[in-house]
């Protein structure tokens, strides 16, 4: 039952809990928020949980089907590949490499990203505009393509491939973060901080910070999605995780000779890489939409 | 104008500079001899060494040497690969065109099928066509290409038996290389059986074509959608509406020029992304491009040749990317004064 207004009672919540107010009247959002939310606790929690381990082979149970089909086997839910290692197991500890990577990652980039974008953002003049020509043609260029160029000159690994992703996603960041302080800095409350003998940095961190955390936010769940899908690729391509590795990308990488005779080895991690991207862009889209129906009111 | 053309080749000579500074320091910090990495000659005779080294001016400065590298790049000499042994800037010339034709007709096939869809989405906001287009959308947006490739290969090749997989023209067709894109060859071409080799080549192109339109696809109906959606709330659109005229008509006379202008930039920067995931389809389909070539040249440490790729790959893609943006100011004075004002 919708609850009953007596009287009218204004409400002051901060920017964040706004947000979330509008967030969550959104239904795909929410569900995108739960799936999620889901892979990351599995993300954290893969090496505690998986039945087995990612490397464990089994000679007696090679390229079982999963436990639906005729064939398959109970112990081995989800099948097992051509090594005899369960697939189960190995998509659950591929969650915290795919998924959880691109996170850390991209929170990795976050923190570079507000350093270099609080300067740029409090700097004037021609070097500052030349910064945000640059940022603009970094933004343009696919981070993809920045990624496959920093591992061609690192060599391959999962490592380099963090690194890569750390420094693809690095120039949203700073353009958004640049822009959006500059735009706050000229608004009348950074000015009536500053007037009240605030430093630089003051104002920064307790006027400008907490109305721009938002749009960051925003900036950082899209850089996420595109974090897994690159880790993902980069993996499929042999050029970030390596061979036994779980990551999800370069599960579908090693099955690609069984693509006809045992497509759920291929089509599981796919699936995975879909739905983590697909609940990313699902929580970006309703954040973006939040924060313009919150803007717009 | 002119003053917005002039900045933007500037930042295009300050994003090449940087580039080429990249491309030549690549050298110094790959594995093994610069000597050996710049040359591409892996064994260098006693002979060699002397006649590579005033080449290359390796004892000299390093800025001494960068001029000498930039002299190669415009007379066309990037070395020879680790591999082949063959010229870089031949092969990559020789091959580039079929990445290129692989993006621009997905580019194509895109601009077909996303702007009507993505008008229609708007014209029914909010109503039943808009909801299904969104989330037809959002799952293309959230495909992972190489699955998604695996996925068409595995249904229309495979399993239904009615394309084939790989390569770009079946092996018993002889098409000279002439511009290297491969349809213009064939019809320009004088071989017997010029039609049933342009129908194979177009079955071979159908799969590729098919994954790589599928994201900017999708990108391009959200944000027809999105600056169809915005221009229908401004105020010219309802004097229009106020005027009598049917919503068809405001949408046809009024809306739609003014809602793709925002959407010619875009193209313009989609066609950066293609090139990108045109790498990864062109893997998964033996598509002989210069993305392919390009990865297996990081497998096999072939340093000139990745250095020849980046090289080749990173101009074309900031080249367009400007283009693009010269091209949007020229068609949306608008948008000019916007942001050129300012300094």
């Amino acid at each position: 039952m919708a609850s009953f207004k007596t009287y009218y009672d204004e409400q002051n919540l901060s920017p964040m809990r706004q947000l979330w107010v509008l967030f969550k009247q959104r239904h795909p959002a929410r569900i995108g928020l739960y799936l999620f939310l889901l892979l990351l606790v599995l993300a954290v929690l893969a090496p505690f949980i998986s039945p087995y381990s990612p490397y464990a082979h089994d000679q007696t149970a090679l390229l079982l089907p999963p436990a639906w089909s005729d064939e398959g086997k109970v112990e081995y839910m989800l099948g097992t590949d051509d090594l005899g290692r369960d697939i189960l197991s190995r998509l659950m500890n591929g969650a915290s490499l795919t998924f959880g990577l691109s996170i850390v990652s991209v929170l990795i980039a976050m923190a570079f990203g507000l350093v270099l974008g609080a300067f740029a953002g409090l700097s004037k003049g021609v070097k500052s505009s030349m910064l945000n020509h640059v940022l603009d043609l970094a933004l343009s260029i696919p981070s993809l393509l920045i990624a496959i160029i920093i591992v061609a000159m690192l060599g391959p690994g999962l490592a380099n491939t963090v690194w890569a992703i750390i420094l693809s996603s690095l120039p949203r960041f700073v353009h958004t973060i640049r822009n959006a302080v500059h735009d706050e800095l000229q608004k009348e409350y950074a000015i009536a901080y500053r007037l009240d003998g605030a430093t630089m940095f003051q104002v920064l961190i307790h006027a400008i910070l907490p109305n721009i955390f938002q749009s960051i936010i925003v900036v950082a769940t899209m850089s996420v999605s595109n974090a897994i899908l690159d880790i993902a690729a980069l993996g499929f391509l042999r050029l970030g995780a390596q061979a036994p590795s779980a990551e999800w990308g370069a599960m579908v990488a090693e099955s690609l000779d069984q693509l006809y005779s045992a497509p759920w080895t291929i089509a599981l991690p796919g699936i995975l890489i879909f739905l983590a991207v697909l609940s990313t862009n699902l929580v970006g889209d309703g954040l973006a939409s939040a924060l313009k129906r919150r803007l717009d009111k | 104008m002119i003053h917005y053309v002039l900045r933007r080749l500037f930042l295009l000579l300050f994003v090449l500079f940087s580039l080429s500074v990249l491309t030549f320091s690549l050298s110094f910090l790959f594995p093994g001899d610069p000597l050996n990495n710049l040359s591409g000659y892996q064994e260098i005779t006693v002979n060699q060494l002397a006649i590579l080294e005033r080449k290359y001016k390796i004892e000299s400065d390093y800025f001494t040497q960068y001029i000498a590298f930039l002299r190669r790049v415009f007379s066309g000499d990037l070395g020879i690969s680790f591999n082949s042994q063959a010229p870089v800037f031949e092969q990559v010339n020789r091959i580039f065109p079929a990445t290129v034709e692989l993006a621009v007709y997905s580019l194509l096939v895109s601009i077909i099928i996303g702007i009507p869809l993505g008008i229609i989405s708007a014209y029914y906001h909010r109503r039943l066509p808009d909801t299904v287009i969104l989330t037809t959308t959002l799952v293309g947006y959230s495909l992972p290409v190489f699955w998604w490739a695996l996925l068409i290969i595995f249904t229309f090749s495979l399993h239904f038996g009615w394309f084939p997989s790989s390569g770009r023209i079946g092996l018993v067709y002889e098409v000279p290389h002439i511009s290297g894109f491969i349809l213009v060859d064939i019809l320009r071409s004088d071989i017997i059986y010029k039609y049933e080799a342009l129908k194979n080549a177009l079955m071979h192109m159908a799969l590729p074509t098919l994954v790589l339109t599928t994201y900017p696809t999708t990108v391009l109906i959200r944000y027809t959608r999105g600056s169809m959606l915005n221009v229908l709330e401004t105020n010219y659109i309802k004097t229009a509406r106020a005027k009598g005229l049917s919503p068809f008509q405001v949408l046809l006379h009024h809306g739609l020029r003014n809602a793709l202008l925002p959407v010619i930039r875009l193209i313009g920067l989609q066609f950066s992304s293609l090139i990108t995931l045109a790498m990864i389809t062109e893997v998964i389909f033996s598509w002989p491009g210069v993305g392919r070539w390009l990865i297996e040249s990081i497998y096999q440490r072939d340093y000139p040749a990745i250095q020849g790729g980046l090289l080749a790959i990173a101009t074309f893609v900031i080249i367009v990317t400007i283009t693009s943006d010269i091209l949007y100011k020229w068609f949306n004075p608008v948008s000019r004064t916007q942001v050129d004002g300012k300094f």
